[in-house]
Parts: structure tokens; C-alpha cells; sequence
């Protein structure tokens, strides 16, 4: 690690990337932060505003469900947790007239406590079992919210979430970037630092890792533990922005979106989960002027991705960069490409 | 009595169809590991199909529903020659292709017909009664008929020899490829079955119950239950998972209130899972 050398400036890009230190790394992010703070200043309006603070939450989702990920555990109730932290959030601030503040945080640690509760239990179920485990618990999940009468909502969902920041639009929207920028250097910092290492260890042979003194159970139970923090911080979030929740945003087609978003941006890249939410929700809303055929946008989408990009959008980068160095290493006549 | 029957044909009726879907989900999952994640949308396109053949072109109910299984029977060679076949091995790649295609037809359906429930008209008329028991034909003929099918699928798998190419390459891919068994075409023909089987189930839950463009979704999960809970590998464990199954969506409502019922059966399958990790007939290893 070459952090400590060059003060808070190296730390930062430290932060960004422990592999080759270097602000270059840095380069794409902060530009990409930057141009999202400057929008509002921009663009005028509300509605544009509005879908990109739903951008924004499921974002946040999406990185959550890759830290999940990254340790070889494919949980296909993730939105379920979703809908945990929403509607811990939204029952808090209704029913028991917390500050909106503490209940989106409280209900962040209520997502966390039942996600160690639910790994703990599940610490016998590997690889296809846990996938499907985890599919069977999210659909009872969600039907249990469904049972919960009065308190829940039902059916119809829950209603009536207190308003935060007078619902004014530029507010939220900086609010829900600052969420997702706090939680894209933490889940960065997590997969970057040695549990993260570990994590891809277990999923690539939980046996070879135990050998060399990897507690498997402790570190697949931590990695769900950040991922349900993080899930129900933007389940949280995005209940009180909305104000309304109901059950079929966290059934069981609501986490195969998740990991479209997670798989069209690229499983291997810890940016693909944005660049992937960013390009599925944004392109489908473009056009939703076709009213009920727009989701054949959507799916022409995971088509392209899935028969010309098998590794979503950042394999594609990563293609094209190794493409260009490749060819100016050509050019210059220097023998390594890459 | 009257409630003690009606239930006893909705657990045999239940049953019968959750097995017919999880059977055609089966075939694919237990010889190729492929997650045919299209496979509820095909049931539903399958009662859509039915229902548009006998209101709109006004073709014999029971022709229509045979007509029904063929399309999709022939679709179902589509999906596995262009969608699972270029990406055996890939589960990912294979999970993306099931929402598209899944997307794609709930998309058209919700398109042409809208998202208004329909209903395909009975399949025979009138009652069978035996003093105040009185049951419908309807209900009795959709059951005899996934009862015939579920005998004519097991006698196929176990019989004949395509089903016991199929069997053979559930154990062992390699293997059987090496013995001179055609990979590819067996696995056209089990995705060709497999999606002609929920299309029929489709119609006739569509007669039995509604058609909506969404029904699919359910279907899926409660073949992804039937299939796991019997464990990978198992067919005839299938049979056994479907009639829990469909005893619980069947009894819950009746000693429970509705959303309450709803949840109850992925509990009890969230627990069974959790005491035995692969299901009742899983193999080990």
C-alpha cells in the first residue's frame, strides 16, 4: 500500500483503489459525482429529478446485493430485505412518530439484525440451496407484510409515511446522493479491504479457504450482514421519498431486477451495478411514451447485454481499454500491451 | 361435507397442475442445471393461447387446448435452441435470458388482451351428485386429465427410450454424450415437453380459475418449491412435494383468512428447507 506516502490526496485515492494507487482511478468517479451534483443546478425539471433519486436508491440496492455477491451467495429474496427496511422505516415514522432521520437508520440496523438472524440460520445452505432458500424466505416475506392487517396495509400497501425536507425534489435529491455516495466508498472500502478478499475466496472454493484459516460461516454471515444494512438503508430511503410502499416492489421479480442491474453493468466490476441501474432504469423511461410496450425496451436490453456482452457494460470497458493501451503500445513499439 | 369435498378436489386439482409445471421445469433443471426462468411465462401464454383459440376463432375447446400445447411445445424448441443452449454453463447469462423472454411475453399479452382477468369457458357442463355432495364435471374432468398426463410423463421417463436418455443425462452429461446420446436433441425435446405440459396446465387452470397476465410469476415459485423441496435430481420426489404443496394452498384458506393463508405454505417450505438442506429426495454430496 503506497497510501500513507502522499498525505490526504493519496489516502483518497487509496480509498478508490488498493491494487495500483493512483488518482487516475479516481479520474471517472469524481467527474461522474461531479456532474450528478451539478444536474439540478441544470436541469429544470421535477419529473427528470424524480427518477433519478429512484436511480439513486436502487443504486444503492444494487451495490448492496454485489457485496452479497462477491462471497459466492446468490440471495433471490434481496428485495424482500428491501421491503424489510422500507417498511420498518415507514411503520416507525407512522405508527411510533420517530424523526424520519432515526427510523431510516433504524430501520438500516432492523434490515441488518434480521439478515445476520436469516444468514445464521441459512449458514448450512450453499451455492444453488442458498439461492433458493433465500427465494423461498423473500416470498414469504413479502407475503407476511401482505398478512399484516392495519399495520402493514395489506395489500394495498402502506400509506401516508410522514414527508421529509417539505418533499421539495432538489433536497431529496441531494439527500439520496449523498446516501449513495457514502455508501459506494463504504461497500467500496469493504470489497477493497482484506474481508472483501476473503469473501471472493470463500466463493471461489469455500473448502481451499477454510484451509488456509478463512472462517467461512463468520464472513459469508458478515457479508450479508452489510448488504441487508445497506439494502434496507435505501429501502428506508426510498419508502420515505415516495410516501407509499406496497409489497409488489419486493417480490420475487423485484430481485431478478436487482441482478439485472447487477449483471448488466458487469458481476465483476464493482461499478457495474451503478453504470447497470443507470442504464436500465434511465433508457426504459426515455421511452415510456410507449406506454404498456415499454418494457420490450427493457428486455431488448438484456437481449443486447446478454448475446453480444457477456460481461455487461464493464467488461466492455475493460475490452476497450485493453484495446487502446494494446494499440498505442503498438504504435510506440513498446512489446507489452496491457 | 359439501366444504370436506370441495377442498379434497381443490388439493387433487391444486396438485396435479403445480406437478405438471414443476415437471417440465424439472426436465431442464435436473439434466442441464438450466434455470428456466421463462417457464411461468410460457404456462401463461399457454391459457392465453387456449382462451384466444376458443373466443375469438371460435375452434372446439379441447382442440384448442391441444392446439395451445403444440405452439408452445414448438416455442419451447425455440428457447432452448437460441436462448439456453449458446450458454450452457452460464447461469447468469441464462437468468437474464429467462427475465427477457419472460418480460417480452408478459409485455404482449399485457399489450393485445390487457391486464383484465378472463376466464376460459367450462370444458363440460352440468353436476355429478351424490346426495348433497354434488362436485362439477369441470372440475372432475381437469383433474382426470393431469392425472392421465402425470401417468403418460412418468411412463415416458421411465419407459421409453427418450425418457431414459433423459434420465441418463440428469446423472451424467459427459457420460452420456460419450454412450452416443444426442445432448442437443434431447434437450430440445425435454424443453419441447416440458413447455407443452405447462401450456396444458395453463388452460386448464385458466378454466379452473382466471387467466391474468402476472399468474406465471406465482407458477414459477411454486415449481422452483416442488422442484427443490423434493431435491435436485428427483422426479418422482416431485409427485410427493406437489401434493404438500397443494394440500397447504389448498387447506390453508379454509382454517386461515386470505393474505394469512398466502404466507403459510412459503413459511413451512422456509423450514423444510432449513431442517433438511436438500430436500426429501435430494442427492448428497
Amino acid at each position: 500500500m503506497t497510501d500513507s506516502k502522499n498525505g490526504a490526496a493519496g489516502k483518497l485515492a487509496g480509498w478508490f483503489s488498493s491494487r495500483n494507487s493512483g488518482l487516475s482511478r479516481c479520474v471517472i468517479p469524481v467527474a461522474a459525482v461531479v456532474l450528478l451534483v451539478v444536474i439540478p443546478l441544470v436541469v429544470e425539471s421535477l419529473y427528470n429529478l424524480h427518477i433519478l433519486i429512484m436511480v439513486f436508491f436502487y443504486v444503492i440496492a444494487a451495490l448492496s446485493l454485489r457485496a452479497i455477491v462477491i462471497s459466492g451467495q446468490f440471495p433471490l429474496g434481496h428485495a424482500a430485505y428491501m421491503g424489510i427496511g422500507a417498511y420498518a422505516g415507514g411503520m416507525a415514522s407512522k405508527w411510533l412518530g420517530l424523526p424520519p432521520g432515526l427510523s431510516i437508520v433504524g430501520a438500516a440496523v432492523f434490515t441488518m439484525i434480521i439478515g445476520i438472524l436469516v444468514a445464521y440460520s441459512f449458514a448450512r445452505l450453499r451455492a444453488l440451496y442458498y439461492a433458493m432458500g433465500s427465494l423461498f424466505l423473500g416470498v414469504a416475506i413479502v407475503q407476511i407484510l401482505n398478512a399484516g392487517g392495519t399495520w402493514t396495509g395489506g395489500y394495498s400497501g402502506l400509506s401516508g409515511i410522514p414527508p421529509m425536507f417539505d418533499n421539495s425534489k432538489v433536497t431529496w435529491y441531494y439527500v439520496a446522493l449523498g446516501l449513495l455516495i457514502l455508501s459506494a466508498l463504504a461497500l467500496y472500502r469493504f470489497e477493497s479491504s482484506r474481508i472483501g478478499t476473503n469473501l471472493k475466496a470463500i466463493s471461489q472454493s469455500h473448502l481451499v479457504a477454510e484451509s488456509v484459516g478463512i472462517d467461512e460461516a463468520k464472513y459469508r454471515i458478515l457479508a450479508v450482514a452489510v448488504g441487508s444494512f445497506f439494502v434496507g438503508l435505501a429501502g428506508a430511503g426510498y419508502a420515505h421519498y415516495v410516501g407509499t410502499i406496497a409489497t409488489s416492489n419486493y417480490n420475487f421479480m423485484a430481485t431478478m431486477w436487482l441482478f439485472m442491474y447487477v449483471l448488466v453493468g458487469g458481476i465483476n466490476n464493482f461499478y457495474g451495478p451503478i453504470v447497470g441501474t443507470f442504464i436500465l432504469i434511465l433508457i426504459p423511461e426515455y421511452f415510456r411514451s410507449l406506454k404498456t410496450y415499454s418494457p420490450f425496451i427493457s428486455a431488448g436490453i438484456l437481449f443486447l447485454f446478454v448475446y453480444l456482452m457477456p460481461n455487461g457494460f464493464a467488461g466492455l470497458f475493460e475490452l476497450a481499454v485493453a484495446r487502446i493501451k494494446g494499440w498505442r503500445a503498438g504504435r510506440t513499439g513498446n512489446a507489452a500491451a496491457d | 361435507m359439501e366444504q370436506v369435498v370441495a377442498t379434497l378436489f381443490n388439493v387433487l386439482i391444486l396438485s396435479s397442475m403445480y406437478i405438471l409445471v414443476a415437471l417440465g421445469f424439472a426436465f431442464l433443471f435436473n439434466m442441464l442445471g438450466i434455470l428456466n426462468l421463462a417457464h411461468g411465462a410460457v404456462y401463461m401464454v399457454g391459457g392465453y393461447i387456449g382462451f384466444a383459440l376458443i373466443t375469438s376463432v371460435g375452434i372446439n375447446p379441447w382442440v384448442s387446448i391441444l392446439i395451445a400445447a403444440l405452439i408452445m411445445a414448438a416455442f419451447g424448441v425455440f428457447l432452448e435452441r437460441f436462448c439456453f443452449r449458446p450458454f450452457t454453463g452460464d447461469f447468469n447469462r441464462i437468468v437474464m435470458v429467462g427475465v427477457g423472454i419472460n418480460v417480452v411475453l408478459q409485455t404482449a399479452v399485457n399489450a393485445m388482451l390487457g391486464t383484465k382477468m378472463q376466464a376460459l369457458p367450462s370444458l363440460v357442463d352440468g353436476y355429478l351428485r351424490f346426495g348433497v355432495v354434488s362436485v362439477s364435471y369441470q372440475r372432475i374432468s381437469i383433474f382426470v386429465i393431469g392425472a392421465v398426463l402425470l401417468v403418460l410423463v412418468s411412463w415416458f421417463v421411465r419407459k421409453t427410450k427418450r425418457g431414459q436418455q433423459m434420465q441418463a443425462i440428469s446423472q451424467d452429461i459427459e457420460g452420456a454424450a460419450l454412450s452416443g446420446i444426442s445432448v442437443h436433441r434431447v434437450s430440445a425435446l425435454a424443453c419441447a415437453l416440458g413447455s407443452g405440459l405447462a401450456a396444458l396446465a395453463g388452460c386448464l387452470m385458466g378454466s379452473y380459475l382466471m387467466l391474468s397476465p402476472y399468474m406465471g410469476d406465482l407458477m414459477l415459485i411454486k415449481a422452483l418449491v416442488l422442484v427443490i423441496l423434493a431435491g435436485i435430481g428427483s422426479i418422482g420426489g416431485i409427485f410427493v412435494t406437489g401434493l404438500i404443496l397443494g394440500g397447504l394452498d389448498a387447506v390453508a384458506p379454509v382454517l386461515f383468512s386470505g393474505a394469512v393463508s398466502d404466507a403459510i405454505p412459503y413459511v413451512v417450505v422456509v423450514i423444510v428447507l432449513l431442517i433438511r438442506p436438500r430436500g426429501f429426495f435430494g442427492r448428497e454430496g
